[in-house]
């Protein structure tokens, strides 16, 4: 009988840990268990210990660690890339992606969104985790309006949203990262502690760089972002229909064989154009007419 | 599964559902509570991070909450759930609770990993992400940009 019970309450208890993300609560209740005489001392240690463990090993990344990955990143992308300087487009930029990312799921993070251009005819955007995304000079001279601006910075907030960044870190890494951490709160990061943890980061932004730059995200999430990045659109008060246009152009030029760049990282435009085209027929979106931004556009980009 | 084990299984399940209480933590930079559900509702306060704030009430993706005596309406992006005991939510034990957890999380990726990494990689270009961190806009200069555009102010309570 002992046993049996041993193993019920063990699931229920470490269920609820999982779902409250609280040891403290599962040790309130092996004690009034053992107190009730139903579990023993050995048994409330043995589960209090794994429902402490469970806890530390399912610690995500707080939102305060995903700013500073990403700010590394945006550190590496800008060796890299000469950053594009003028104050007049910036500010465009960065009031086109705040509409839409304030019209996102996620609105906040823990040091906000932020937009800038990299100066290289390469056809890309980056988004790095937290926030800050990139677009290329290249990219910008294939948008046509501001409908067209939205949809590449919605795509890339639909990604800061998704956390496909931080996806991309190898998970062994971040098991380590957790192990290194004791339970005592108050006690200081040793030396050797210090330098393991400053590895562990470092190999964590070179997985997401690579990612970035090299190898790209996988089908499934290129289409998530794009059908998240209407969505935005649609509630920010942007014609969705600018994503399918953008797309569309892309895909004629990757047909063609031009813009190399972009295309490493973003393959099968034509396959996403289709999936693009088939959220808006499902969302019975209509085409929103964008004549007083088409003209911002021009006075700032012509 | 006799009686007494359900009795307990019961039991165990209320003291948990009990246990969460609805505080809340503050996981931005820093955090506006709102007089409005809006975006761009005037602020009645600033929360840094890390801090515990109380939940009284949630509309859509808005919480009323108070803080340090101050209510308002905070966005739920800007805030994390927190399961506390409920003998300890409204002292100061709640507080010194969220501090312990800060330190706890503050042991991973810290602003002292960035600092070593930095000195370990002095050609990495931080100074240009301290300026693209930089292009803030205010709540006033994107509302007259959504405003001006024909565009929807976002998050109406939704």
């Amino acid at each position: 009988m002992r046993r049996g019970l041993f193993s019920w309450v063990t699931v229920v208890l470490v269920m609820q840990v999982i779902l409250a993300g609280c040891a403290e609560v599962v040790s309130v209740g092996t004690t009034v268990g053992q107190q009730m005489g139903q579990i023993s001392k050995e048994d409330k240690q043995k589960i209090d210990r794994m429902a402490l463990d469970s806890e530390k090993a399912a610690r995500p990344m707080t939102e305060q660690e995903e700013y500073y990955v990403g700010r590394a990143v945006a550190a590496t992308i800008l060796g890299k890339y000469r950053l594009y300087r003028n104050e007049r487009l910036t500010r465009y930029i960065n009031e086109v992606g705040q509409a839409v990312a304030l019209a996102s799921d996620r609105p906040f993070t823990y040091g906000g969104y932020r937009f800038a251009v990299l100066d290289t005819d390469e056809v890309n955007a980056l988004a790095c985790p937290g926030g800050i995304v990139f677009i290329t000079r290249g990219m910008l001279k294939r948008a046509q309006n501001e409908e067209e601006l939205s949809a590449i910075l919605a795509h890339e907030v639909g990604h800061v949203n998704h956390k496909d960044g931080l996806g991309t870190i190898q998970r062994a890494r971040w098991v380590q990262v957790v192990t290194l951490l004791g339970s005592e709160a108050a006690k200081k990061v040793s030396g050797a502690e210090l330098a393991k943890l400053v590895s562990l980061f470092e190999g964590s932004v070179n997985d997401v760089v690579k990612t970035l730059i090299v190898s790209g995200y996988s089908r499934e999430q290129e289409a998530a972002a794009d059908s998240s990045a209407m969505t935005f659109m649609y509630r920010a008060g942007y014609d969705p229909y600018g994503l399918s246009d953008y797309l569309g152009k892309l895909s004629k030029e990757q047909t063609g064989g031009a813009g190399q760049g972009l295309f490493a990282t973003h393959p099968g435009m034509t396959e996403r154009l289709a999936k693009a085209r088939s959220v808006i027929a499902a969302n019975k979106w209509p085409r929103i007419g964008h004549q007083i931004r088409d003209q911002r556009f021009q006075q700032t980009m012509g | 599964m006799n009686r007494k084990s359900w009795i307990i299984l019961l039991g165990l399940l209320m003291m948990t559902s009990m246990a969460m209480a609805a505080a809340v933590k503050v996981i931005t930079q820093e955090a506006m509570i709102r007089k409005d559900k809006r975006f761009f509702a005037p602020v009645v306060t600033r929360v840094p991070y890390g801090e515990m704030v109380e939940e009284l009430e949630r509309q859509g993706d808005w919480l009323r909450v108070s803080y340090r005596g101050k209510q308002g309406w905070i966005h739920t992006s800007a805030v994390q759930e927190q399961k506390f005991r409920l003998s300890s939510l409204t002292t100061e034990k709640a507080q010194e609770t969220s501090r312990e957890e800060v330190a706890l999380a503050g042991k991973g990726f810290t602003p002292e990993v960035e600092k070593a990494f930095r000195d370990q990689n002095p050609k990495m270009r931080y100074d240009l992400v301290d300026q693209v961190q930089s292009y803030k806009i205010e709540d006033q200069q994107i509302q007259a940009f959504i405003q001006a555009g024909n565009l929807r102010e976002p998050g109406g309570g939704s």
